[in-house]
């Protein structure tokens, strides 16, 4: 079998997705606080301060990677659910409500530092404008798909009806996207983007360090939550009995 | 406007909250763990 096929083939079972995301987490960890670590000095310390902005752009460094996050992780639950519906893969349905609180931390950041920066910026904390609302609508769509999960006692039909929600609600995030385009908001368009970037380098850097810093602190969580919730699933079964005698030696 | 106490505030909330969500899933398991040894241990027993 191609290697790559073996490898989602195997993904596909609990056991071996335990002991190989056990692996790997310290690895992510690593990964992150060495990224997070430069990304914050050059952030911190290294970049300018901005010439209308001043000293507060830099709570940039922590507000815009958290807003790439929070419609980022929403968009892969959307899709991993959409896998496990048409495919029955259980641990896709897990990691689509594991993904979930750590999309809504990110959310809750991006809305309090957005608000902590609008204040010296716009003059005011909080605006009802598009781009804010329909952010604020994202974290109250991650709190459903959670609060839906929960309302079933069966984990399988819960993660079905939060797999349906994740799905429909993905429709919020080019709402997001393109509502500086659409609607006249107090919030700024977009300085990056495919054709390139109207931010200088001395401060995209950092920007760019954090961004993926944060992509290697959701995989640790995602893989430390998927693994809890798989252990509660199957506590029953004799991987987890094996798993539990091996640790009791 | 000083607007250092505005990037204190944002960098804390945001060390608070990312410490919060990476550590609930270590102590939910060792919560889990420690359930599960003991049950493993009295069906032993039994």
């Amino acid at each position: 079998m191609n290697p790559i096929y073996l490898f989602f083939h195997k993904t596909g079972s609990p056991p071996w997705f335990y002991q190989f995301s056990g692996r790997l987490i310290p690895w992510l960890w690593i990964g992150f606080a060495i990224l997070a670590a430069i990304g914050l000095y050059q952030g911190l310390l290294v970049a300018p301060a901005d010439y209308q902005q001043g000293e507060s752009v830099r709570i940039m460094y922590v507000h815009v990677p958290a807003a790439w996050m929070s419609m980022m992780i929403y968009g892969l639950m959307a899709i991993m659910g959409f896998v496990a519906l048409v495919w029955r893969i259980r641990i896709m349905e897990v990691m689509v409500i594991s993904s979930a609180p750590v999309g809504a931390a990110f959310t809750i950041i991006a809305l309090i530092t957005g608000s902590l920066w609008g204040r010296p910026t716009w003059g005011t904390y909080w605006v009802w404008d598009a781009r804010l609302t329909s952010e604020l609508v994202l974290l109250f769509l991650y709190f459903g798909v959670i609060a839906l999960y929960n309302a079933y006692d069966e984990p399988r039909k819960a993660a079905k009806a939060a797999a349906l929600m994740a799905i429909v609600g993905a429709i919020n995030l080019p709402i997001i996207h393109f509502s500086v385009v659409w609607w006249n908001t107090l919030h700024q368009g977009s300085s990056i983007g495919t054709s390139g970037s109207s931010i200088h380098p001395s401060m995209l850097w950092p920007l760019l360090w954090m961004a993926i810093a944060f992509k290697f602190y959701y995989g640790a969580n995602l893989l430390s939550r998927t693994r809890v919730r798989l252990l509660k699933q199957d506590h029953r079964k004799r991987w987890v009995q094996d798993l539990l005698t091996e640790e009791n030696r | 406007m000083s607007h250092t106490p505005f990037i204190l505030v944002s960098y804390l909330v945001s060390t608070v909250v990312l410490l919060w969500t990476a550590l609930s899933p270590v102590i939910n398991k060792r919560g889990l763990l420690r359930q599960l040894k003991n049950r493993h241990a009295r069906m032993d027993k039994a």
